[in-house]
């Protein structure tokens, strides 16, 4: 052990403090910078030197002060796990609640304005033709109802449609998010490796993969697997999106429209490899692609196809039934077979339903042969509304179901957003900077500063006796 | 192990709190200057069908309250024009028990008791053909404008008018004119030819009198009908107006919000939104740093 030693020691503490205080001051300054995780200088005690010869004075050693060994960044894999699974989760679902209440309100029920409402109007509108059959008055409010009630089918029909382009477009930004953010990581990665081969610190690049992973998580729902080297791999339904620096993009296909969704539903596929879709399980984009599902004939396809399959249905149904009732009945001048309601061959009925009669000659307001002016025929069809299996009642199912469906996916939202948040606080928990704490470790490594040059400037007074004050005696 | 609190974990928790008590605020006041219950179906599913099905109720009573309404306007026309045919009919029985008279009266006045009898031919073939918004209310479905032709034939098809005063029931507005005033040469109006032929031709009018009695019957009891299709009418036209107020009623019950109950909610969660802002405002203050010299 040398004379100096003593020095060499405190200047290690010196060192150490100062490091200590760096990263308090690189923890402060990003104390409110998301996705950054705190980092703390991890130190260890120096060993003593080994002593050999004949001139050891003491075989007790002290060791060589403080070795810096690195800078560590506090965060937690399985809490950083939890967060992309339950953002998973919730992404998934939260877009289902969204896509489910854009058709709702598309509903506009219950009140004075949805279908529901027109039709009451349209079935009085036959009431009042009854009671004045064969005249132009009723029968001009009967045909104006009736328009407006195809009208509003046509518009209920229209705002799902929109919903459906709406959700499509949306879910051409996510993919563009997803090959960005993939992108991303397999660049970090690269740098990251790098940077790990040549002993350096990552932690900051850390950081933003794993802000990056977590986005990628919340679209695709991928599970990230860390690597020995550093790097990780983002495995999206099993197969690797990103493994080391190496990219696999995606793409999506399929129809454009809600009219051409059978035949060329929507998927996500690898770009590299057409045909072959990715299996997303969960996430955003999983949602997306569940909502824009064609309809089939269980009515589990895709909600918004559904929804748009169910205004179809109430069309026709309305169609048929009031048009076995009109043909029933003969117009005033005793003509019979007539349909009331017209349903075009081309495009979804919802949009295609069209009134037949311009005049009140060629309503069938009566029964055949009971003369000119009777409106029994009339009659029966205004009660249409009230009977078994009415359209009314075809139109109340197919709110609830829908209003059932969106209670559903919000209630599940809001479930999968509180599990998100706690996975997310007790992730923040973990990994936020504290100013508190940052304080007093601040404080901690001034007052080892501080201590570490007391020791200096003693062991130099230790030095100034040895070296300036020895074989003074007596002078 | 206790959990780590942090400044950045207290801020989040802070914010996520004010959120959600700043939503349940803004839904509140939603709820309380709608004051509807229900807004969009998912609220409530089933309220919402029942709702649907309260208000298709609703509408359904306003037609069938137009409809009686419309209804005691038939008629109401109905039983006047027979009261008035009656009234006529009764004049003409007392002109013939005059024409009778053979030896007291001389072709002069015969011939006036005739002509008397033609302008009340005349007048009760008006008050058959009388119409009710510009339908007759004598023949039916017919729309042949007239009940009675010139000829006297009938126009009526057998079908009969009826209005809808619930779901289940009809009730007939119009009477049978072919069995009030008779039809052809078996009608009234031919009757009173018959006894005016008599009177110019010198033939005794009086075994006229039990035809004329028989038609005076079957006018009344043709009256006798309508004014029995009006009570039950009548009736209906309460009926509806109670159960309008029903039907409101259930409606309000399925839609509409306790007002007093929505501003005790309201004013209950501003007062825990303000005592949140409050506490949050206090305790993100305070850091090691205030004490620090």
């Amino acid at each position: 052990m040398s004379t100096f030693s003593g020095l060499n020691t405190a200047f290690t503490g010196l060192n150490a403090a100062r490091q200590g205080l760096d990263v308090v001051g690189q923890n402060i300054a990003n104390s409110s910078t998301k996705g950054y995780t705190r980092q703390r200088v991890s130190t260890a005690a120096a060993g003593s030197l080994a002593q050999i010869g004949p001139l050891v004075l003491s075989r007790a050693q002290v060791g060589q002060g403080v070795t810096v060994d690195g800078i560590a960044r506090l965060g937690d894999v399985i809490l950083d796990g939890r967060v992309r699974s339950s953002s998973a989760t919730s992404g998934n679902l939260a877009v289902r609640s969204t896509a489910l209440s854009g058709v709702e309100a598309s509903l506009n029920e219950p009140g004075t304005t949805g279908i529901s409402s027109q039709l009451q109007a349209f079935w009085s509108a036959w009431g009042d033709v009854s009671n004045r059959a064969g005249e132009e008055t009723p029968a001009g409010v009967l045909l104006q109802k009736a328009s407006q009630l195809a009208g509003q089918i046509a518009g209920g029909y229209t705002a799902v449609d929109s919903t459906w382009t709406d959700v499509r477009s949306k879910l051409e930004g996510m993919a563009a998010e997803l090959n960005d953010a993939g992108t991303r990581v397999a660049a970090l990665n690269g740098q990251i490796r790098e940077t790990l081969a040549t002993g350096g610190s990552a932690n900051e690049m850390f950081d933003q993969r794993s802000a990056l992973t977590s986005s990628i998580a919340a679209l695709t729902g991928g599970t990230v697997r860390a690597l020995p080297d550093g790097t990780v791999e983002v495995l999206v339904g099993g197969n690797a999106l990103v493994s080391g620096d190496v990219f696999r993009s995606v793409t999506i296909i399929g129809s454009n429209s809600l009219v051409g969704v059978s035949g060329s539903p929507v998927a996500l596929e690898w770009t590299n490899r057409p045909g072959q879709a990715v299996a997303v399980e969960s996430g955003e984009i999983a949602g997306s692609l569940s909502m824009l599902a064609a309809a089939n004939a269980s009515g589990t396809g895709g909600a918004i196809a559904e929804a748009a399959a169910g205004y179809n249905r109430f069309a026709t149904y309305l169609a048929t039934t009031v048009n076995v009732a009109h043909q029933a009945g003969s117009t005033p001048s005793g003509a019979t077979g007539l349909d009331f309601f017209a349903v075009s061959a081309i495009g979804p009925a919802a949009l295609g339903l069209s009134v037949v009669p311009t005049s009140a000659a060629q309503i069938a307001t009566g029964t055949p042969g009971a003369g000119g002016t009777d409106g029994s025929n009339a009659d029966a069809i205004a009660q249409l509304g009230s009977a078994a299996n009415s359209p009314d009642s075809v139109w109340s199912a197919f709110v609830t179901t829908v209003g059932t469906a969106s209670k559903t996916a919000r209630q599940q939202a809001v479930l999968a957003d509180s599990v998100t948040a706690a996975a997310t606080a007790a992730q923040l928990a973990n990994s936020s900077v504290d100013l508190d704490e940052e304080n007093v470790n601040m404080l901690t490594f001034q007052r080892a500063y501080q201590g570490a040059a007391r020791v200096m400037s003693a062991v130099d007074e230790m030095l100034d006796t040895l070296i300036n004050r020895t074989g003074l005696v007596g002078r | 192990m206790v959990a780590r609190v942090t400044s950045q974990t207290r801020m989040a928790n802070s914010q996520l709190n004010l959120q959600s008590s700043a939503a349940l605020l803004a839904k509140l006041q939603d709820t309380a200057t709608r004051l509807k219950k229900i807004t969009t179906p998912s609220d409530d599913p089933t309220g919402t069908a029942d709702s649907m099905r309260v208000r298709a109720a609703q509408s359904q009573t306003a037609q069938f309250g137009r409809n009686v309404d419309d209804g005691l306007g038939w008629l109401s026309t109905v039983d006047a024009t027979l009261s008035a045919s009656t009234d006529i009919l009764r004049q003409v029985r007392d002109l013939t028990v005059q024409g009778a008279n053979d030896g007291a009266l001389s072709p002069t006045a015969k011939e006036a008791i005739a002509t008397a009898l033609e302008g009340l031919r005349t007048d009760l073939l008006g008050k058959a053909n009388t119409t009710y918004l510009g339908r007759t209310v004598f023949a039916g479905a017919s729309d042949a404008g007239v009940a009675f032709r010139p000829d006297l034939s009938y126009t009526g098809t057998g079908a009969s008018v009826t209005r809808r005063i619930d779901s289940n029931a009809t009730v007939r507005v119009d009477a049978d004119g072919a069995a009030a005033f008779g039809t052809g040469t078996g009608s009234a109006f031919a009757l009173i030819d018959t006894i005016v032929a008599d009177l110019r031709s010198g033939v005794n009018v009086g075994p006229n009198l039990g035809a004329i009695d028989s038609r005076l019957t079957a006018l009344l009891n043709a009256q006798t009908a309508a004014g029995a299709r009006q009570n039950q009418i009548s009736a209906a036209k309460d009926a509806i107006v109670s159960k309008t107020g029903t039907l409101e009623a259930q409606r309000a019950g399925i839609e509409d919000v306790d007002v007093g109950e929505i501003v005790i909610k309201l004013k209950q969660q501003e007062v825990s939104y303000q005592a949140a802002l409050a506490v949050t405002a206090r305790t993100l203050q305070p850091t090691l740093m205030d004490f620090l010299r």
